[in-house]
């Protein structure tokens, strides 16, 4: 089952708390007036109108884990402890990409080179959640998948250029993943574009 | 066994499903990885023994071992079996398995593929997959057809579409549900129930995910608008991980309780899904034996749904809007966007509308020149997914109606169905097989008629004519018809005569284009709003309209709290309430002009700024004095704001763009009277990051408080940043990095600047940056924008 499976619109929910959150409000603390939560209320909106969630994910058993690296089925392998660690119950893994699009990236900079960085404070906070919320998606949907062969997915990720797992990973997990499918490039310092793109390796139990 | 005697088994008991076939299966020996549907084919006892199985633990039904018999599926395995042939093989082991005391359910599970409009698997490819699989389990002797573990309702629609254009087949329908009682793709159990038992589902219900316990609320929330049986499959508990296996640990005897309590919710079917075993099954049976069923409280319902809403055109609403603007007529600019094939706008005026308080979207794209079949399924793609309020779909084509009713994934109104015989033959048979709602338009030969009496008499014909194919006074609301009083002065009573019958006489839902009335006369939103204050003292159920028009919400609210249907006029008051954004009217009386600038930073109201500005040079103050001894003490002030939490970024983003338009308005000023820069910085994200949102937001406040700030802008190399750093000399250079792959950036930066004699101080920051970091790599550190300022001041008084 080594072939990734592309999901071109992943419909969720802005994570309104977790976006406020980000953008530092404290439940019991801070204060906001009416019109000033309409306002990023608004912009919220606006930057989910620009968000298109695309994902994608591909299940790959593996064949090896000595500890310190892990070497999956079709040879790719990740020499990292960490992981080896996190996977250590696994005998399956899911690679996982996600993308919140090239449109709100565009609109933050158009926002900021309007001299408007409230709202781009607003769309960026905005796509970084529901970027990350895709990636819940994904696991929730897996896990949905794999439930009915009596497994389940880590309750965690594990991303490159976290601990020991190099973020140099990051292009093997892209080219498995074929992200470009979704139109996700990456650069020769292995970072993502659009700016708002993730990937994330998940152990896969039972 | 017919539907009609497993209908008759319903009303009797609590039928009893079968458990799951997958956990089975593997404690049987199906390995790890295995395609279910080819192991079983090779190892045939094994799934007969688990079919005999739960027969023997009391299941009245099981279900076929064909949950990813379809062509995805199999296809991912590496199956090149016969759809059709491994379909029919597995339902002739259960039946085999089962004999004829029990019935067998062909069961049919997700593609695992998401469909047009949420995906990129045509709509019609789905539908034909989930053919190919329904003819093998037909030919297989099944029973029944059971759906089940579906997500998107879209693809549900897709599958039971398959069943019934194949067979008049009992099939149940079953969906997913998470925590949040929403499926994956945002569906609430309420709207499926409406799309799926309209749609000609004769049972409906919930399975896996979750355990009994939230599943009893699934279907007590459903219970109260299902005309079809309820069916609950829950897990044995919700799985969890222990020593790397999932693990179901709801006993049976636990499991089974929850019996009792789905039946008395309202379910009319039980079984279990992952994790549940026979013994599960046992103990449920015998739990729930004896149990006399609820059967269906309502044998119709008004409602329309969409894919994350449901509507209920109830007499006890408040009135809905029906939102007039996807219409070309007389709209040049979308008249254009059509002939190009666009759709941005058509996604304004939805999102607008629904801003605005429209329920429902009219979409309308009939003009000369486009291929309305193509558009309509285009703009029946993007509503359903930029939209949550359900569609009414308004053309003269049969064809467009058709298309956009096989596609929409939600219950649809047709606008409309009239008496003539050549639409009512056509377009009545469509609304029965995709359940759709109707306008009924009482003209008949293409005429108008005039008096309410003639009206009523088209309208028992349609009626009548709509009977023939099952449709009840539910399916339809019936549109009392305005004419323009322009015309006729007598037209809006005949329409309110009309309305008056439809409501206390022939007891159906009504509706009005409400615009018509005025048309041709001066002062038409007073005209509109005021024929719909009457229509809504007489019950209107619904008016087509502009929601945009403040005169007719207006009047809609009102009407509400007179009409009763606003309880404790809660809505009325919240809708009259609202202040305008950014006024306050209270505070701003009695404050001095300086106190108002202040007010204006701190509040981040960046339209008042400037004219405060000219009033205060106007009144004698320097530029100088404005700046510091009124801006910088504000924004100062929301600085402290923010480090203590009571600000959150953007209310710490509005105020300094506040003071920074300010700022930039007294600037001529400034440069005359040789206000001195009080620094220059050179601000850079690293080389490798592209992050520079906080960089960005520490550039907007030293600006502000009176610094040169030059912004080199992201990914800058570490040569690019000195080479300007000894042009220009500044006084402090800040770096910014989000990555740790790229923080170690900074300290090149720092290398290269010290070896080549630039001696300037290095301020950094970012996420992963911390002050630890900044002091082994000799350089100062910040946490945020605010800081970012403090510490520049400091190291420039140094």
């Amino acid at each position: 089952m080594e072939s990734s499976v592309y999901l071109e619109k992943i419909a969720i929910a802005p994570p309104t708390a977790k976006i406020y959150q980000r953008l530092g409000f404290k439940k019991k603390t801070t204060q906001l007036s009416a019109s000033k939560q309409k306002e990023t209320d608004g912009y919220i909106e606006e930057a989910v109108s620009l968000i298109l969630l695309q994902g994608s994910f591909l299940r790959l058993s593996i064949d090896n884990n000595d500890g310190k690296s892990i070497t999956f089925s079709g040879g790719l392998k990740f020499a990292s402890a960490k992981l080896s660690a996190f996977l250590r119950d696994c005998m399956e893994a899911a690679l996982l990409g996600a993308t919140a699009g090239n449109a709100i990236m565009k609109a933050i900079v158009e926002k900021t080179s309007q001299g408007n960085l409230t709202a781009a404070v607003v769309y960026d906070a905005t796509a970084s959640e529901m970027t990350d919320a895709a990636l819940d998606w994904i696991m929730d949907y897996l896990n949905q998948l794999i439930r009915r062969e009596g497994k389940t997915l880590l309750p965690r990720r594990f991303s490159a250029g976290y601990a020991d797992f190099d973020l140099k990973n990051q292009k093997a997990i892209y080219q498995k993943l074929q992200m470009e499918k979704i139109g996700v490039t990456i650069t020769d310092k292995f970072i993502l574009l659009p700016e708002k793109s993730v990937t994330a390796v998940c152990g896969i139990c039972g | 066994m017919t539907n009609g005697k497993i209908k008759n088994l319903l009303t009797k008991k609590i039928v009893i499903l079968d458990g799951a076939t997958g956990t089975e299966l593997q404690k049987k020996g199906m390995p790890a990885g295995a395609c279910p549907e080819s192991w079983c084919l090779e190892n045939p006892q094994v799934i007969k023994d688990i079919h005999v199985s739960y027969q023997q633990a009391g299941a009245q039904i099981v279900y076929t071992c064909t949950f990813g018999a379809n062509r995805f599926k199999l296809q991912q395995y590496g199956v090149k079996d016969n759809v059709h042939q491994v379909n029919r093989k597995l339902a002739q082991l259960a039946k085999q398995a089962c004999g004829k005391k029990t019935l067998v359910a062909g069961d049919i599970g997700p593609t695992g593929l998401f469909i047009e409009p949420f995906g990129k698997l045509p709509f019609e490819e789905a539908v034909d997959a989930f053919k190919e699989q329904v003819r093998g389990l037909i030919d297989g002797g099944c029973d029944l057809i059971v759906i089940e573990t579906m997500i998107d309702i879209q693809e549900t629609r897709a599958a039971l579409l398959a069943v019934k254009e194949i067979k008049d087949i009992f099939t149940i329908v079953s969906m997913t549900y998470e925590e949040d009682a929403h499926t994956l793709s945002g569906t609430d159990p309420v709207s499926a129930l409406i799309t799926l038992q309209s749609l000609g589902a004769d049972a409906v219900g919930c399975n896996c995910s979750t355990g009994p316990e939230k599943m009893v609320d699934l279907i007590a929330a459903m219970k109260p608008y299902a005309t079809v049986p309820l069916t609950a499959k829950p897990n044995a508990g919700v799985p969890r991980l222990e020593n790397g296996k999932t693990v179901f640990d709801m006993e049976a005897k636990a499991f089974a309780a929850f019996g009792r309590k789905l039946a008395a919710a309202g379910a009319n079917m039980l079984g279990g899904c992952c994790g549940t075993t026979p013994e599960h099954i046992k103990k449920l049976a015998q739990i729930t034996a004896g149990i006399k069923p609820k059967p269906p409280l309502i044998k119709s319902i008004s409602a329309l749904s969409s894919a994350r809403r449901f509507l209920l055109l109830d007499k006890n609403k408040p009135l809905f809007i029906v939102g007039e603007r996807i219409n070309p007529t007389g709209k040049k600019a979308l008249q254009q966007e059509l002939m190009e094939g666009k759709t941005s706008l058509i996604r304004q005026m939805a999102l607008e509308q629904e801003k605005q308080g429209a329920s429902l979207l009219d979409i309308n794209i009939g003009q000369p020149g486009i291929d309305e079949v193509k558009t309509i399924k285009t703009v029946v793609g993007l509503l359903s997914t930029v939209s949550r309020l359900p569609l009414v779909i308004d053309s003269s084509r049969i064809e467009t109606i058709e298309a956009a009713l096989r596609l929409y994934p939600g219950r649809m109104l047709i606008n409309s169905i009239s008496g003539e015989t050549q639409k009512m033959v056509r377009l009545l048979p469509l609304a029965a097989k995709y359940g759709a709602m109707f306008i009924l338009l009482p003209l008949t030969k293409g005429e108008i008629p005039q008096t309410a009496k003639k009206r009523e008499m088209v309208i028992k014909n349609i009626f009548a004519k709509a009977k023939t194919f099952g449709l009840t006074k539910d399916n339809f609301v019936v549109d009392c018809l305005v004419m323009a009083v322009a015309s006729d002065f007598k037209a809006a009573k005949e329409t309110l005569a009309t309305l008056k019958w439809c409501e206390e006489i022939f007891n159906s839902k009504t509706i009005l284009g409400l615009s018509n009335v005025s048309f041709g006369m001066p002062g038409r939103p007073w005209l509109n709003a005021a024929f719909l204050a009457m229509a809504q003292y007489l019950g209107l159920t619904m008016a087509i309209a502009n929601p945009a028009s403040t005169e007719i919400m207006n009047i809609k609210m009102a009407g509400e709290v007179l009409t009763s249907k606003d309880r404790a006029a809660q809505s009325f008051i919240e809708y009259f309430s609202a202040p305008a954004a950014g006024s306050n009217p209270a505070a701003a009386k009695a404050l001095t002009l300086e106190e108002k600038i202040t007010g204006a930073i701190v509040e981040g109201n960046r339209e008042n700024i400037t004219n405060l500005i000219k009033t205060a040079l106007s009144s004698g103050s320097s530029a100088l004095e404005i700046v510091n001894k009124v801006m910088i003490p504000a924004i100062v002030s929301v600085g402290s704001l923010y480090e203590k939490k009571i600000y959150f970024l953007p209310q710490l983003m509005a105020a300094a763009e506040t003071m920074k338009s300010g700022i930039d308005y007294l600037d001529p000023y400034l440069k005359k009277v040789s206000a001195a820069n009080k620094g220059k910085i050179i601000l850079a994200t690293v080389e490798g990051d592209i992050h520079d949102i906080g960089k960005n937001i520490v550039a907007l406040l030293l600006k502000n408080y009176g610094y040169n700030v030059i912004d080199l802008g992201k990914d800058v190399s570490s040569h690019a940043i000195i080479e300007i750093a000894k042009k220009e000399n500044p006084d402090v250079i800040g770096l910014s990095a989000l990555m740790t792959t790229t923080m170690v950036n900074m300290k090149e930066v720092i290398t290269l600047a010290r070896a080549t004699g630039v001696k300037t101080d290095f301020l950094i920051g970012g996420a992963v940056v911390t002050d630890a970091y900044a002091q082994s790599i000799g350089a100062y550190y910040a946490k945020d924008g605010v800081e970012a300022v403090k510490v520049v001041d400091k190291l420039i008084k140094k």
